[in-house]
Order: C-alpha cells, then sequence, then structure tokens
C-alpha cells in the first residue's frame, strides 16, 4: 500500500491512546516507518469524537526482551479510540472519512486505496 | 469416557481460539465468524456433557474431567462474550467530509512535540487505532 500511496504524495500518521513509551515499543517492533503519535489524556480522541469508553483492551506485553515484549499484556477495560480514517488534502479538508462499527475489523486496503484515487487522481 | 469428552472440548474450544487469534495479524478476521462460533459452542456443550456423565458416575467426579471442561466453558464463554462486544458506539463523531482538519499537538514516539501546523500542503491519511499490544 505504501507505493500507492507515495505515488499520491499521502504521508500516514496514527495516534492511539498509548503512552510515549508504549508507542516507541510497538514502532520498534513492528518496524514501522509512519509518524506514530500518543494521546494517553485522549485529548485529541475526544476532540474529534473518536472515543470508545471501557472497552476490554490488551496492553504490551510488561515481559520483555531486548525491550521487545514476548507478548501481549493482561486484559483491562480502557478508553481507547474507535478504528477511524481520515484522508485529507493539502488544503486541509477531509476528504474522506472510514470508522468500524466493528472493531475487529478495520479498513481495507482497497478502500482506503480507492478513496485516494478518487480524491487525488484528477488532480495530480 | 468423560475423560476423553473433557480433553476433546477443551482441544476445540483452545484451537478455536488459536486458530481466531492467527488471523489477527494478518487483517483476515472474519466479519462473521459463525465456524468459530459453532465451534466453541460444540466445545462448551461436550465440555458439560463430560461434566454430567462425570457426575452420575460411580466413581465420584474425577479432578482432570473438572478441570478441563471448566477450562473449556471459561474460555469458551470469554470468546462469545468478546464477540458480543465487537460494537462501537459510532455517531460522536465530531468531524465530516470537508470539514478544516482540527488542528491538535500529540506527542511522537520519539518524544518530539507534533503539531497539525507541520501538515500544511501535505496529503496526510490520519489514523485512530486501539493502540499496539
Amino acid at each position: 500500500m505504501r507505493p500507492a500511496l507515495a505515488k499520491h504524495a499521502v504521508s500516514v500518521i496514527a495516534l492511539s491512546k498509548d503512552t510515549v513509551d508504549e508507542v516507541a515499543i510497538h514502532k520498534q517492533r513492528d518496524g514501522l516507518t509512519l509518524t506514530l503519535l500518543a494521546d494517553p489524556e485522549l485529548e485529541v480522541i475526544r476532540q474529534y469524537g473518536v472515543e470508545h469508553h471501557k472497552v476490554l483492551g490488551f496492553s504490551t506485553g510488561s515481559l520483555m526482551l531486548g525491550g521487545i515484549p514476548l507478548g501481549p499484556g493482561g486484559p483491562s477495560f480502557k478508553t481507547m479510540a474507535i478504528p477511524t480514517s481520515l484522508l485529507v488534502d493539502e488544503d486541509g479538508r477531509i476528504v474522506w472519512i472510514d470508522q468500524a462499527d466493528d472493531y475487529r475489523l478495520r479498513s481495507s486496503n482497497g478502500r482506503v486505496l480507492g478513496a485516494v484515487e478518487t480524491a487525488f487522481s484528477s488532480e495530480s | 469416557m468423560a475423560g476423553g469428552i473433557s480433553g476433546a472440548a477443551l482441544v476445540i474450544v483452545l484451537s478455536t481460539w488459536a486458530r481466531y487469534l492467527s488471523l489477527i495479524p494478518r487483517g483476515r478476521v472474519p466479519a462473521r465468524p459463525l465456524g468459530s462460533v459453532i465451534l466453541q459452542v460444540l466445545g462448551m456443550t461436550l465440555a458439560v456433557a463430560a461434566i454430567l456423565e462425570n457426575y452420575w458416575s460411580v466413581d465420584g467426579p474425577a479432578a482432570g474431567v473438572v478441570a478441563n471442561s471448566t477450562t473449556a466453558v471459561l474460555m469458551g464463554a470469554f470468546f462469545l462474550w468478546l464477540l458480543a462486544q465487537r460494537k462501537t458506539p459510532v455517531g460522536d463523531l465530531k468531524v465530516g467530509v470537508g470539514d478544516i482538519l482540527p488542528g491538535f499537538t500529540a506527542t511522537t514516539s520519539d518524544g518530539a512535540i507534533f503539531s497539525t501546523d507541520e501538515l500544511d500542503g501535505k496529503r496526510v491519511l490520519l489514523k485512530f487505532f486501539r493502540g499496539g499490544w
């Protein structure tokens, strides 16, 4: 998916309720190159209205090997973001929003790329 | 007899769990995991049947049967409960298509301050996600 996004000069930013430390671990573990943002106080999540109250989630495991967790931590109830994708054009205008009403399912590559093509292929 | 049934029940429940969890990293979780649900219910039913059969046996309840069956029922119930929690409360969304992206600041994974001012003139895919685990 990265080449298609790069073709249209779309950069990716991902935000979650994780703390800076958890985000850094996640980024290192999965070898991510996109910008990951930490919003542990849920300020941005609430600003955008994508808050999911008190759901059972899994934290990063505390059992570490070389700074990388060996598995997920125990389940606990916490407030987190509803999986949501927003596509923003160069003028800062939101051109597409995709939100999961079933958190198990994510935006598919096809849907995201379709939105990118629709939004940007005519002008670029 | 009951020992075999309770063991089979536990294997069915746990292997269904394992198969489902293995689909998550690949993003191939089915929208309607009917097969997983049927197998979990089957495993839980077998577990209960094993306990009942064992309870009325002449030797009385065996610890292994009780342990296997209890684990199978609890794990099966946990799977079904998690599945029941899958819906997210959409509808509180405070932004819409055509809006200007509301500005915010946040901290990056490097500890640096990120501001949406940096996005001026750039196309961005902004993802809210549930966090790493």
